[in-house]
């Protein structure tokens, strides 16, 4: 049973005027200077957490962000590959694969640093942290079998199939550690800010939240062309693409 | 040729090619050994007791062992390029990757049953009581079809690949962790003499994991082998 | 009286922005170097 090949004409010039500047990108980081700059000096302080506690405004948007956006991006766009075998739904796969690990990668070193003075340990196997690392592991893999495979669609192919399982794999990795976690002792020194937040604080993570998905989507977009690009410089090489 | 005549042929194969060399199954027995004398070393008896520790022994050996296997799995059809005599046969891709799993799973349950015993007599564990045995062997045989359904899968998409023997484990062991986690919790109930009913949770949650994993790797697989 | 805590909430963002800032640099630098061979081969 033949399968048709993945389509791979050579890729056509970025929508946006090459070189110009990339403004939503600076708006993205504007944005993001914004929100935090409210966060740490327009925010109350929350009584008994301290400071520290605004490290939620940044950690959390970063985590919705690198789960639901970069992960939920990746396992969807592999899904969408196999059925359409389209090489720029590879492509985006990629960059949300790369740019995801980016905001793994904060979620896991910020995290620690809140949970020392909040939980009083620098670990905690908390859900939304459990999650993070398993993702972070499992898109490096993605990013590290892509390197592995130098055909083409190959590379396509394989990548598709691991975003699908990843995909499936997450209410799985949810599931168990709940069930490990339940076991263990949890921390119960302070419980971390999240349902009832006095508005203000709910305020300014709203803006952190808005802020980050713009960044992120700027990086997608910058992400992507330099895929095409890329790509197309390698098709004009005669490199395998 | 029907798909359980097929997968058997395919198992068959891989398991008398094992059986004539034994070089891999030798590899993780003894892997498996010196693991378990090792972390017997490494244990202070003190502080830990053999109870608490021994579950989470059995699983990592199991794990590691496993994937010692399971790279095996595809990387015998690469030399002389057999893979191409088995595409190009006239067998259904899912039957070819139900044969190469049985085979692993037949490889893994080996090992196992060189272990355990092992960890038991190490450990001095008190294994021959009521549900034990039964219950052990429910979750050795609903675990490892996950282990061996995934592992089985990333072995056919890392065989050609560079790094392959860090690929394989680095992209299998988050899948093997909500596998681990039951696995073991179930052993450790099991061990402390809890009885069979206390670990349904876990041996469902291992089922339901087999029934999805199963599924999308047998679904997966005919896309690792296109041209 | 609130802890005092705030090094922790310095070091938090401090780590974030310049990770997020290392991408997009790196990512620039990659882009410019694509863009410049481009530029050279269709010249």
């Amino acid at each position: 049973m033949t399968t048709p090949a993945a389509r791979t004409a050579a890729p056509t010039a970025p929508s946006t005027a090459r070189g110009g500047p990339d403004l939503l990108l600076a708006a993205a980081v504007i944005a993001v200077a914004a929100a935090l700059v409210h966060a740490v000096y327009f925010t109350p302080t929350e009584a008994v957490q301290g400071p520290a506690q605004k490290i939620f405004y940044l950690h959390v948007s970063s985590a919705i962000v690198a789960l639901y956006l970069g992960f939920g991006l990746l396992a969807l766009t592999s899904a969408v590959y196999l059925w359409l075998r389209e090489e720029r739904v590879d492509r985006m796969a990629e960059s949300a694969a790369e740019v995801g690990l980016v905001f793994m990668s904060v979620v896991l070193l910020t995290g620690p640093i809140w949970a020392k003075p909040i939980w009083g340990t620098w670990w905690t196997w908390d859900a939304r942290l459990t999650l993070t690392l398993f993702t972070w592991l499992i898109v490096l893999g993605y990013l590290t079998l892509r390197n592995a495979i130098e055909d083409r669609a190959q590379r396509a192919r394989y990548s598709a199939v691991l975003g699908i399982l990843a995909g499936l794999l997450v209410p799985f990795i949810h599931l168990s550690t709940t069930m490990f976690r339940t076991l263990h002792p949890q921390p119960i020194l302070l419980k971390p800010s999240a349902p009832s937040m006095p508005h203000e604080m709910v305020m300014s993570w709203m803006y952190a939240q808005g802020a980050f998905v713009l960044l992120f989507v700027a990086l997608l977009r910058a992400r992507y062309r330099y895929g095409e690009e890329r790509d197309r410089l390698r098709a004009l090489r005669g490199e395998e693409v | 040729m029907s798909f359980l005549g097929t997968a058997w042929l395919v198992a068959r194969k891989d398991l008398l090619i094992e059986f004539r060399t034994r070089s891999a199954f030798f590899a993780a027995i003894v892997f498996a050994l010196l693991a378990v004398v090792i972390f017997h070393f490494a244990w202070d008896p003190t502080t830990v007791t053999a109870l608490d520790l021994a579950p989470g022994v059995l699983w990592v050996i199991f794990t590691f062992s496993g994937l010692l296997g399971l790279h095996r799995s595809f990387g015998v059809e690469e030399a002389d390029r057999a893979i191409d005599g088995l595409l190009a046969a006239p067998i259904g891709r899912e039957a070819l990757f139900a044969g190469k799993a049985v085979a692993n799973l037949v490889f893994v349950g080996a090992v196992q049953l060189v272990t355990i015993p092992a960890v038991a007599l190490f450990y001095d564990l008190p294994l021959l009581g009521g549900a034990m045995l039964p219950g052990l062997a429910a979750v050795a045989a609903l675990a490892t079809i996950g282990l061996v359904a995934v592992g089985t899968l990333f072995s056919a998409m890392t065989v050609n690949t560079r790094l392959a023997e860090l690929l394989l484990p680095m992209l299998a062991l988050p899948f093997f962790v909500p596998i681990v986690i039951p696995a073991a919790l179930s052993t450790a109930r099991l061990l402390a003499g809890r009885p069979l009913g206390e670990i349904r949770g876990y041996l469902e949650m291992l089922a339901a994991f087999d029934l999805v994993f199963v599924t999308a790797c047998t679904l997966a697989f005919p896309y690792t082998l296109e041209e | 009286m609130p802890p005092d805590n705030v090094a922790f909430m310095r070091a938090a963002y401090t780590v974030a922005l310049v990770v997020y800032a290392l991408y997009a640099v790196t990512l620039w630098r990659r882009r410019a170097r694509v863009r410049k061979e481009l530029q050279r081969l269709s010249d």
